[in-house]
């Protein structure tokens, strides 16, 4: 019955609690949609060499970004990064995932630590840490030199090597989480259900378990390849110029140089293209994602 | 003296007519049942009288007093609800002074109406145990006993035994309506359950699609269902289609069928040339070599198709020389052989006439 | 069966996720080691216990003023996002028409399904194009509460969508009026979900960087700026040690949460 009936009534009266959202709606409304406005407009201005910009509107900024090979380099090196980030994450965090949904020991609450405290621990304070790691004398050469592997320091950072390692690091938590979640609500009975039909593990996990965590994949992919090709911190500090992406480029325009029409241009220009890599992505994951409920 | 009168209660959401003019009167001390599969309005008929919903159209009165506009709160009832509702963060002590509290019943009244109602539903010592360290059927008690504590006017029970398994719910019905009848309290319960309704009601509502398709005693829902559609709902039954050859006068007509003529009973007042259903329940078919025939019975012959050993009873599965199939439940000492030609009887009195 | 058919695979699947735990803690760990290194690198070997470099942070104005600023930011972020972040969830939850209700359920996490960044960008714009300078923290603060507003939505939202409504139609029957139900029943079954979303909404306040570096106020830097500054110029166990404050704090904020309301509540 229940599972039938319509929307419950609320008997204390609808629309008593508007004044409930209000600041909130007030916020976000002024906030953060509008402002989001400031940024299209703003990448519109005429550029100005005594001011912020001047009076008129163009769209020179467009045209000269994206006439230029600077950029685009810069956009394709920022690509590349948020995908091979993405690979990896999805590599290293579906095992954790697994293990944390089927783990049963008192271990557990410590091993989710284990996966949140990356997510809690700030951005700097992350990227610091793998400063130490693979700056020229640092840990990894340390190690090694130690192992008598090398002789002369390997370039760790200041490359897109180097961005690369960490922001796996620091975003691999995002992949993991939403996998949890997903194989979390995926029945145990169903793996048992495959074997006791005479599947193997390897092809219970490639047609059953694999498949039924496809939104979970999708979800955190695209959390993951977000994050990183607009990551900030992370490249400006471990990147160099040589490890360079789009977002350091917009900050640079924006707090450096002053130029804020032009950075405001380039901003828009890799959201947009953020935007068409995910709806391209989620077409061709939502093929395979067909059968399920 | 009529307790709760619903009164041409007319619900809707959107499209969806829930509740179509339903009316009932419920008496003072009265257990009811609303019956009826999924959807069929029983729920909403018990939301709109706990006044979580408000009726389009129609009145909801406690006695005199008009509650149709009352908030819940209000009201002074006492509800259980299915999943019992309970507190999870208060103990059964502190779940049960909720209501009192809420009355701004003094400490002293309070504990001693909790002990009074822990005793009752044999739940004495458990005041400072959490919800969650009991089991269901200790959850289901204190539910009740918390919605007895405040001493309202009507009872509400929605679907309360759903989640318990079987043995318990057996046990349960016979607890509720002996609390029930001690207390006296107006009772209105929600089920789907057709024998919960029948072992525990005074009267029971049969509704479906939003309409009320029969009210009446359980006696009466099972013995002269008023349609088909009750008659399958309440317990199993056999119907032969026929026309009315004859009238003998009040209650007893002569059917006209493929099976031959049968004697039959039927709301008075049917004319000859009624196309009608008669309904037999199986445990009403005797064999025909067995036991005291009586003057009248109806005899009626076929074959055996399947026989099926239950231990107290054998159900059978005959054919009848018009084709139709009959299911007939025989003692289970009886052997019966699959294909043997049969001979049934049964009294016209239980043979019950459904207009077409 | 985990124990009765441990294969090769099994062990060998074992390894690789404890090599994958590692490297998830291991920066964290590295950090913390080396704050309390008596080294003047940070490298090993470690040379032996020794707090002095968190003698040189606490000696340090910036640093301190620095943390007190984040603090302060963070703690107004939580006490706003508290309450509107609460009450904007009963209302979504239980209040808005259902068309309503998924528009509404969108703008409310926005700010964490946009890059911060971008919003970062967004209210620089802004907060220039209608006047308010970075003469003062109103903007940056703004921001703060802006983007860790979602935290607060979200717990509550899902505290009350896990919250057995009949709980609240009993107490009403049971002869409660609108605010004792709320205050007896909703807010105590409610309550695991706020304080998890204000210790979240603290934490990432207290962490976020890109807000803070494009709306800062002059002359005020929080922790995570003021860090980020100092490893341009330098790179001594001075910065570990601010590393690792940070991290107690952040870890004094999980364990409350896991031993409060449990860690596994935690929606993002």
């Amino acid at each position: 019955m229940s599972a039938q009936a319509p929307a419950r009534v609320e008997s204390s009266g609808r629309g008593s609690g508007t004044w409930m959202v209000v600041p909130a709606l007030a916020l976000l409304v002024l906030f953060f949609a509008l402002p989001y406005l400031s940024i299209l407009t703003m990448s519109l201005r005429e550029a100005s060499t005594r001011a912020v910009y001047a009076d008129g509107f163009t769209i020179a900024h467009y045209t000269t970004a994206l006439g230029d090979g600077f950029i685009w380099g810069i956009l394709g090196r920022t690509l590349m990064i948020g995908t091979i980030v993405t690979v990896l994450a999805l590599l290293l965090g579906y095992p954790v995932a697994y293990h944390l949904a089927r783990s049963r020991s008192r271990w557990t609450s410590l091993l989710y630590i284990f996966v949140l405290s990356p997510l809690l621990v700030g951005l700097v304070v992350r990227t610091f840490a793998w400063m130490i790691i693979l700056s020229n004398n640092g840990v990894a050469n340390q190690a090694l030199r130690g192992l008598g592997l090398i002789d002369f320091p390997l370039q760790l950072m200041n490359n897109t090597l180097g961005v690369t390692i960490a922001l796996t690091h620091v975003f691999l938590p995002f992949i993991i989480l939403p996998l949890l979640g997903n194989l979390q609500a995926i029945s145990p009975d169903l793996a048992m259900a495959s074997r006791s039909l005479g599947a193997s593990r390897l092809r219970t996990f490639l047609k059953v378990t694999l498949p039924l965590s496809l939104p979970g994949i999708q979800a955190g992919t695209i959390l993951v390849f977000v994050l990183s090709i607009s990551a900030y911190v992370t490249p400006a500090m471990l990147g160099g110029s040589g490890g360079r992406t789009m977002s350091v480029l917009v900050v640079q325009y924006l707090i450096d140089s002053f130029r804020w029409p032009a950075g405001a241009a380039l901003a828009i220009i890799m959201a947009s293209v953020a935007i068409i890599f995910v709806s391209l992505y989620l077409r061709l994951t939502a093929r395979a994602m067909r059968r399920l409920p | 003296m009529t307790a709760l009168t619903i009164d041409r209660v007319n619900k809707r959401y959107g499209q969806l007519h829930i509740l179509k003019d339903i009316s009932i009167a419920i008496r003072e001390g009265e257990f009811i049942s609303l019956l009826g599969p999924s959807g069929c309005g029983k729920t909403t008929t018990l939301r709109c009288i706990a006044g979580f919903e408000r009726p389009d159209s129609g009145r909801i009165l406690f006695g005199t007093r008009d509650v149709t506009a009352a908030l819940p709160e209000k009201r002074d009832i006492g509800m259980v609800f299915q999943s019992y509702a309970l507190f999870p963060h208060m103990t059964v002590a502190e779940n049960l002074a909720f209501g009192l509290e809420a009355r701004k019943i003094a400490p002293d009244e309070r504990k001693r109406r909790i002990g009074e109602v822990l005793s009752m539903v044999r739940l004495e010592g458990y005041e400072q145990r959490f919800p969650r360290e009991l089991s269901g059927g200790q959850q289901q008690r204190v539910a009740l006993a918390r919605a007895l504590v405040i001493e309202p006017s009507v009872l509400l029970l929605d679907e309360p035994l759903a989640n318990l398994d079987a043995t318990l719910r057996d046990e349960m019905r016979f607890f509720i309506r002996d609390l029930q009848q001690r207390v006296g309290i107006t009772s209105v319960y929600v089920t789907h359950d057709q024998s919960e309704a029948m072992v525990m009601s005074d009267r029971i509502v049969v509704m479906n699609a939003g309409e009320i398709d029969q009210l009446g005693a359980p006696r009466e829902i099972y013995e002269r269902p008023a349609s088909a559609r009750v008659a399958d709902f309440i317990g199993r039954s056999n119907t032969l289609q026929g026309e009315i050859a004859e009238a003998l006068g009040g209650e007893s007509y002569r059917i006209a069928t493929s099976s031959g003529a049968i004697g039959a009973e039927g709301p008075s007042g049917l004319s000859v040339g009624a196309k009608v259903q008669v309904m037999i329940r199986p445990e009403n078919i005797r064999i025909a070599d067995t036991g005291e025939a009586r003057h009248g019975d109806n005899l009626i012959s076929g074959s055996v198709v399947k026989s099926i050993y239950q231990g107290n009873a054998n159900q059978l599965s005959i054919r009848l020389a018009s084709g139709d199939e009959m299911a007939v439940d025989v003692s289970g000492r009886t052997l019966i052989e699959p294909d043997a030609a049969i001979s049934l009887r049964f009294a016209p009195g239980d043979a019950w006439l459904l207009a077409s | 069966m985990s124990s009765v058919d441990k294969t090769i695979w099994d062990r060998l699947f074992l390894v690789l996720v404890g090599a994958i735990y590692i490297f998830l803690m291991f920066p964290i760990v590295l950090v913390m080691l080396l704050s309390f290194n008596s080294g003047e690198f940070l490298a090993f070997p470690l040379e032996g216990f020794s707090l002095r470099w968190f003698e040189s942070l606490f000696s340090n104005k910036r640093f301190l003023d620095a943390t007190l600023y984040s603090v302060r930011i963070a703690a107004i972020s939580t006490i706003v996002n508290g309450v509107i972040g609460t009450l904007a969830a009963i209302y979504v939850a239980r209040h808005a028409r259902t068309g309503a209700r998924n528009w509404l359920r969108v703008l409310m996490t926005g700010p964490l399904l946009v890059p911060e960044i971008l919003t970062a960008i967004a209210l620089l714009f802004f907060f220039y194009e209608i006047g308010v300078g970075t003469d003062y923290s109103i903007g940056i603060q703004i921001g703060h509460i802006v983007v860790t507003f979602p935290y607060v939505f979200l717990n509550v939202s899902s505290a009350l969508f896990n919250f057995d409504r009949s709980q609240e139609e009993a107490a009403r029957s049971l002869g409660a009026g609108p605010w004792m139900v709320f205050r007896r029943v909703t807010l105590p079954a409610i309550k695991p979900g706020i304080i998890t979303g204000c210790l979240f909404c603290f934490v990432i306040s207290f962490d976020i960087f890109n807000i803070s570096l494009l709306l800062k106020s002059l002359g005020n830097n929080t922790l995570p700026l003021e860090l980020f500054d100092y490893l341009r110029f330098n790179f001594d166990p001075t910065a570990a040690a601010i590393a690792s404050l940070s991290i107690f704090l952040t870890f004094a904020a999980i364990l409350i949460i896991d031993r409060t309301v449990g860690l596994r509540s935690l929606r993002f």
